[in-house]
């Protein structure tokens, strides 16, 4: 099997393409693959040269974290998460996600997700103690991974402007029906920087690796609840 | 205002940064990565308190459990601490928007654990530490908001700023500069978890390394218990990892065998009973490692569909990373490393014996003696975070001058970079891996952990010559020694406690000794590695 990554030295070194082979257990993680590559040997290309060890991020190694989050035959997900037997063909495509700025060959710096929450100053505060509310919704929106794949995806979410995404429905719902001082302020910024921008594609809820019900976030803040 | 540096963001760093920044404290919280990946939310099982008597327990049973859990040595004082504040805990966590589950009553949904009298770990779902720390993350937002909390990212610890018996800050390497940089502070703060790369496979995170404890240990920092490692019973075993198999499996009825002569042999059910299988951990590990052959976990009888409705998430587990149909096939299962009950010595505040630096969280050795009890780890994270910040106080403490040093480290790391050597760390921590995995097991014993401290005494010497391979991260080039020495530091400290208890168990001193009911201390003086016995009243009490 082959596997092609596209590599990157640094946040200012030019991309480029580099091929390796991959000759393990084809039920394989391609986070497990990544760690074959690096590490059965000194790393070296299909053509046999020397390289640079793959810099990807990783921690949990079973889809609790989100770390490992990449382009895999083009589709957004956690390369933990991903298996080698149900991709299709015997070339496996590994890129970084394209809506970050790259640090490293598959590492990216997804720190304007922080950011942007940081922005809107999205808490609780004030807690609002109401038996009334969707627990079940509260409890997965609680296991977001704030991956970023649900932002990769998106048609509009683009870095820098003023839409944040997916992600940032979930967590307005997520204050505004847990939050007494807060609530209003949510959503207000919900329509500023969710609902104008989004075009309901849902590209989000098909890569989401918790399978969030953004959707259900979506109608109850449409709704006001 | 006093400034405090926290280093590591998992639920204690968290916690105490909320802490701090609650009382008006400027805190600057550190960590390579945010929150989101911190093994803190792998944390599955849930947290304990007692939150209703109602059922006939009380938080003097909590702390009586605790103290038995921990084989007799942990502090009685630490333990009263952490068991008393225990139900203020989980309702504050609540009050920030955990989303624990609930019970038909709508109280909190609590469920029985390992070791304890009654149900008293409360739990979030599948999800308990996550859910956590997604309130957590918030609420430190708020502080962020404020102006009291900085978060930074993508910096790393590279040593603490001590001189005589005092912490002025922290050494910090950030892997977008590339350099070395000095961090004053009233107080330091160290979260950095557990010290999982000693063994490599563990059932925990990448992240937790052990290097912060290790190369504050050679700054001076006594360390506590390394000795004591847990080793949960039910794993599977992954290329990268040992996935961990719930106590849940168990619980609802699973039963653990071997296969001799082609008959099936129910061992635990043979040596305890029917209530065999939900033994304490240790048992349970010393059993499965005592029958010498692969172990088998069988849930299959309990039927597909209750194995979907109780237990989903181990069989997705199993089906993804073993494909394995668990309601079709039994489960082989191996004991893993789980946790750390040694780490960082600390007293009572969480201060160690460096003025001004504390260590809280998994990363400290406090609470849990020789054993903790599952759901008491997520409870001392919290606990641990809010009682260092309290104590922390405006120390207004001059600070000397670390331009020098900070000279004398930058041009270190680039002499060591500017190489092209190509000697893989990775695979000096891969045999560390192995020479601590086969003298650290369940089982240890004088002669195995003579010849382990001889290995690491190896790759020490190695490990101080070699350059820099450049195709990794820094980080992983620079730990490479701290990791190592405190790898030492533990073996040392399992040479020297020569009896049985909790999770140290010695082939060669297979019983209990009532004059050891003592903690280990082992600090280090100029490469000279040195152990004694302490009692509760110098750390615990
Ligand atoms: C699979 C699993 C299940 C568990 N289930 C339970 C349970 O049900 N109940 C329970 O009570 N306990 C449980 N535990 C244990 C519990 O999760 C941990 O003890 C607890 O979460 C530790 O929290 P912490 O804040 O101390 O450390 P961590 O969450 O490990 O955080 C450490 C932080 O330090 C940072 N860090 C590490 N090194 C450095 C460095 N050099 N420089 C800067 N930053 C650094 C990391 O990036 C991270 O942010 C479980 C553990 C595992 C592995």
């Amino acid at each position: 099997m082959k596997v092609r990554i596209l590599r990157q030295s640094g946040p200012y070194g030019k991309p480029y393409w580099q091929t390796f082979n991959y000759d393990g257990d084809s039920n394989a993680s391609v986070a497990a693959i990544l760690d074959n590559i690096n590490y059965s040997d000194d790393i070296v290309d299909s053509e046999g040269n020397p390289t640079d060890r793959i810099s990807w991020e990783c921690s949990c190694l079973q889809g609790m974290c989100g770390a490992c989050a990449m382009v895999i035959n083009g589709v957004p997900r956690l390369a933990c998460d991903t298996f080698a037997k149900d991709l299709k063909g015997d070339v496996i495509t590994i890129e970084p996600l394209k809506k970050f700025p790259v640090i490293s060959d598959l590492v990216v710096d997804r720190g304007i997700i922080q950011e942007n929450l940081k922005k809107v100053d999205a808490h609780i505060g004030e807690y609002h103690q109401e038996e009334e509310r969707d627990h079940e919704l509260e409890y997965q929106i609680g296991r977001c991974l704030k991956c970023g794949l649900c932002l990769e995806a998106c048609p509009n979410y683009v870095k820098g402007n003023n839409f944040f995404g997916p992600l940032f429905a979930n967590d307005s719902y997520f204050v505004a029906s847990r939050s007494r001082d807060n609530g209003d302020q949510i959503k207000k910024d919900y329509k500023k920087h969710f609902a104008k921008g989004c075009s309901k594609s849902l590209a989000c809820t098909k890569v989401c690796p918790m399978n969030i019900p953004t959707l259900a976030s979506m109608a109850k803040m449409n709704r006001g609840f | 205002m006093s400034k405090v540096l926290i280093i590591g963001s998992g639920i204690s760093g968290l916690t105490c940064a909320i802490s701090c920044a609650s009382r008006g404290a400027h805190v600057i919280l550190v960590s390579p990565f945010p929150s989101e990946r911190a093994q803190s939310v792998l944390a599955a099982g849930g947290i304990n308190a007692v939150l209703n008597t109602g059922d006939g327990d009380s938080i003097e049973q909590h702390i009586r459990d605790t103290l038995k859990g921990g084989c007799d040595i942990a502090g009685e004082k630490a333990v009263r601490g952490l068991c008393t504040a225990a139900p203020d805990i989980v309702r504050w966590l609540e009050s920030l928007g955990t989303v624990f589950s609930r019970d038909k009553d709508g109280e909190i949904g609590r469920r029985a654990f390992g070791g304890q009298s009654y149900p008293r770990t409360h739990y979030a779902g599948t999800a308990t530490g996550k859910q956590i720390v997604t309130a957590l993350v918030m609420e430190a937002r708020r502080y962020e908001g404020l102006g009291l909390i900085e978060r930074r990212f993508w910096t790393d610890f590279y040593g603490g700023l001590i001189k005589d018996g005092t912490c002025y800050g922290a050494m910090l390497y950030s892997e977008a500069t590339r350099t070395i940089e000095a961090v004053t502070a009233d107080a330091v703060v160290i979260a950095t978890g557990g010290q999982n790369a000693l063994f490599g496979k563990t059932t925990g995170s990448t992240q937790c390394d052990g290097y912060t404890a290790g190369k504050l240990f050679t700054q001076g920092v006594d360390l506590k218990n390394l000795e004591f490692i847990q080793y949960h019973p039910t794993a599977i075993e992954t290329d990268q990892k040992k996935m961990l198999i719930s106590e849940a499996a168990r619980g609802e009825g699973g039963r653990l065998y071997y296969e001799e002569d082609g008959k099936r042999v129910y061992f635990m059910e043979d040596l305890y009973g029917p209530g065999g299988n939900l033994m304490p951990r240790d048992v349970v590990s010393r059993c499965i490692h005592e029958a010498g052959r692969q172990v088998y976990l069988d849930v299959t009888f309990l039927g597909r569909e209750k194995i979907l409705d109780r237990i989903p998430e181990i069989y997705e587990l199993c089906l993804k990373y073993r494909n394995l149909d668990i309601t079709r096939e039994p489960i082989p299962v191996v004991p893993s490393v789980h946790f750390f009950m040694g780490g960082i010595a600390v007293d009572l505040h969480h201060r160690t014996c460096i003025r001004n630096l504390y260590a809280i969280g998994e990363c400290a050795s406090m609470y849990h003696g020789a054993n903790r009890l599952g759901g008491n780890s997520l409870l001392a994270a919290v606990y641990s975070g809010k009682v260092a910040a309290y104590d922390i106080k405006d120390t207004k403490t001059g600070q000397p001058d670390w331009s020098d040093l900070i000279k004398e480290e930058n041009d270190k790391l680039i002499q060591k970079r500017n190489s092209s050597s190509r000697f893989p760390v990775m695979y000096v921590r891969g045999m560390l891996a192995d020479t601590v995995n086969s003298t650290l097991g369940i089982v240890r014993d004088k002669a195995t952990l003579e010849n382990g401290i001889t290995d690491i005494d190896y790759y020490l010497g190695i490990a101080g010559k070699i350059n820099y391979d450049r195709s990794e991260l820094e980080y992983y080039n620079y730990s490479l020694e701290g990791i190592l020495t405190l790898a030492k530091a533990v073996l040392i400290s399992a040479g020297s406690r020569c009896e049985s208890r909790g999770a140290h168990l010695r082939r060669d001193f297979p019983e209990r000794s009532d004059s050891l009911s003592k903690a280990t201390i082992i600090s280090y003086d100029n490469g000279k590695f040195t152990t004694r016995l302490s009692g509760e009243d110098e750390y615990e009490g």
